[in-house]
């Protein structure tokens, strides 16, 4: 017969080989998340390191001369060469095309978020017959391909006397970028309530004071993303100049590095400092206002 | 009698204006601009392929489907949509899986989740013509990066400028295309992944599912929706693929990268043929109509699943 005792030390035994057997087990387990997550990790690093080296190299590059990138391309710019800086932007012509570009940038940014804020908010909260076609319609243009408008737009341009001049770039491109615009600025609003602007119309506002006074000041969001977007847009335009304009010092930087690059194909530091100033400031940007980049870049997915 | 009717009318329609003008008001310019720089133009390319404009002459001659017809005997025609078609295929496979990939790695916000998502997503901002210098400067002849890094690790291919030869040229130009969109893949997927249901993964995870079955089974059919719409955006960017081309090559070596965007331009810019390369660029529209529709029709049927 079998005591008590012995039966709880067998139990005893039992429970404790269990634990045992557990802990191994979950310690096991362990090790193999533990290795997992290195090895996450290194397959992180290496697509980081693939998709930032471009950038460190740029940097470098700018900062040599042609023969020491030459003699070692990977190494640190010790000493770092500033002069190619100022090369780039006197003989280089940035001094034109970097103030050519905020131009651009500032007045089709502001053109088209001034009249996609009029047509989204329009769409979005004011009850007409028609809008749903209109909306339709203006949808279609998202996905109209440049390459099918480019040869009338340029014979327009040109018989409106301003192919060319920067006007050739500046009107089309509020023209091209409203549809989207509009398109970005009526979701934004529709996810406003309507409660506030119909507490206005109670007090007796018009439509034109419910939008100034009531809406706009919440528009804020919607607008710095449409804003990012477009001037991001501006920044890189690249067919559009190539086709609008033919001189050179009315070309802005997305384009310009591109000629510039022919015109100094054996010195690659100043080709290196070129890309750096063409691409330090929208970088910059990007790395201050992060969220509307990824936000305007998802939504222009439509584009 | 008259009067009378002309008087309803006129009640009629300022109470319509009345209750409705401002609507109206706010979308008037936008659709104004739209009719002038979008639809005008659309049309009148389509006008235009059936001419044979030079772009200056005043005399335009209507010649009926020649320029349509023309595609059958341009050899560059067949040989830019075999480009497009390569350039289609690798720029959707490659940078959706690639951007799934990084997405799923980073699913949750592990450590360094935000660091990892702005070198991703850094080659987004980036324009064409940037890109395409930045690219040319690594597969520069004799002296790029990559023939250095054939130097470091022996590799005796790196030796010559992939951009320079045919056999290499396009696929060297996909590898920077897909460098510079796997980001913009990535962030979609994260955004699709944050709508996954975490109760059906833990569910699966509980009847003993591993993580490739919980991948497959559970994952991969609630991402369908943002899979289908960037494999949509990938085609139909991949039929007007353009400006990286340009920027790297121009559409050679030869013919070696030439598109029908490529085309178009060429027979634009160079050649002042005006008629057939609207009927190029109405060839690009139509491809990428296509592919809308198709899309708009697999989203619907999803929504009915």
């Amino acid at each position: 017969m079998i005591t008590i005792e012995q039966k709880m030390r067998k139990i005893e035994s039992t429970t404790a080989a269990m634990a045992r057997r557990q802990a191994t087990a979950s310690r096991r387990y362990r090790l193999l998340r533990e290795v997992l997550n290195i090895i996450k990790y290194a397959i992180l690093l290496v697509f980081a390191f693939i998709f930032i080296m471009p950038f460190v190299w740029s940097v470098f590059w700018a900062l040599k001369t042609d023969l020491e990138i030459g003699r070692n391309p990977f190494s640190l710019p010790v000493p770092p060469r500033w002069e190619n800086i100022p090369k780039v932007w006197i003989q280089g012509r940035y001094s034109q095309y970097l103030p050519n570009t905020l131009i651009y940038g500032f007045a089709i940014t502001t053109g088209v978020c001034f009249f996609s804020c009029l047509a989204g908010y329009g769409l979005a909260k004011i009850a007409f017959p028609g809008r749903r076609l209109i909306f339709n319609f203006l949808l279609i243009g998202l996905m109209v391909p440049f390459f099918s408008l480019m040869i009338p737009l340029y014979t327009m341009m040109r018989d409106f006397g301003i192919l060319g001049t920067r006007w050739a770039l500046i009107i089309p491109g509020i023209g091209l970028g409203v549809p989207f615009g509009t398109f970005l600025m009526r979701s934004f609003f529709l996810s406003l309530p309507n409660e506030l602007a119909d507490a206005a119309r109670i007090d007796g506002c018009n439509e034109w004071g419910v939008f100034a006074q009531v809406m706009l000041p919440l528009a804020g969001p919607g607008l710095t993303t449409l804003a990012v977007f477009e001037f991001m847009w501006t920044w890189n335009m690249f067919i559009e100049p190539l086709l609008f304009i033919q001189r050179d010092e009315l070309r802005p930087v997305g384009l310009a590095i591109f000629f510039f690059q022919s015109r100094y194909t054996v010195d690659r530091g100043m080709v290196a400092a070129g890309i750096l100033l063409t691409a330090a400031p929208i970088v910059i940007m990007y790395l201050l206002l992060q969220r509307k980049f990824i936000e305007g870049v998802t939504a222009g997915a439509l584009k | 009698m008259l009067s009378q009717i002309r008087g309803l009318t006129k009640i009629t329609v300022r109470r319509f204006w009345g209750k409705y003008g401002a609507g109206y008001l706010f979308v008037l310019p936008t659709v104004v601009l739209y009719l002038i720089f979008m639809v005008y133009p659309f049309c009148y390319t389509f006008y235009l392929s059936f001419t044979d404009w030079n772009g200056a002459s005043p005399i335009k001659n209507f010649v009926g489907l020649a320029n349509y017809a023309r595609f059958f005997r341009d050899r560059l025609v067949w040989i830019s949509l075999q480009h497009n078609l390569i350039w289609m295929t690798a720029g959707t496979v490659v940078p959706i899986t690639l951007g799934l990939f990084l997405a799923m790695l980073l699913w949750g916000r592990p450590k360094g989740f935000l660091t990892f998502r702005t070198v991703y997503f850094l080659p987004q901002v980036l324009g064409a013509g940037i890109l395409g210098v930045m690219w040319r400067l690594i597969y520069q002849p004799r002296r790029g990066v990559l023939f250095q890094i054939g130097q470091v690790l022996g590799i005796e291919a790196f030796r010559y400028s992939p951009i320079a030869y045919a056999h290499t040229a396009l696929p060297a130009v996909m590898v920077a295309a897909i460098w510079a969109s796997t980001g913009f893949f990535f962030v979609i997927m994260l955004a699709g992944l944050q709508n996954v249901d975490m109760d059906l993964m833990d569910a699966a995870q509980v009847d003993g599912a591993d993580a490739w079955q919980r991948f497959r089974n559970v994952v991969i059919p609630q991402l369908s929706h943002v899979i289908t719409l960037v494999t949509a955006l990938a085609l139909i960017g991949g039929i007007k693929e353009f400006g990286l081309i340009w920027a790297v090559t121009q559409g050679g070596p030869g013919n070696a990268t030439e598109m029908i965007a490529t085309h178009a331009y060429t027979e634009f810019s160079r050649h002042s043929d005006v008629g057939y390369a609207s009927a190029l660029t109405m060839l690009i529209a139509a491809i990428a109509f296509v592919f809308t529709m198709i899309f708009i029709l697999v989203r619907e049927r999803e929504m009915e699943v």
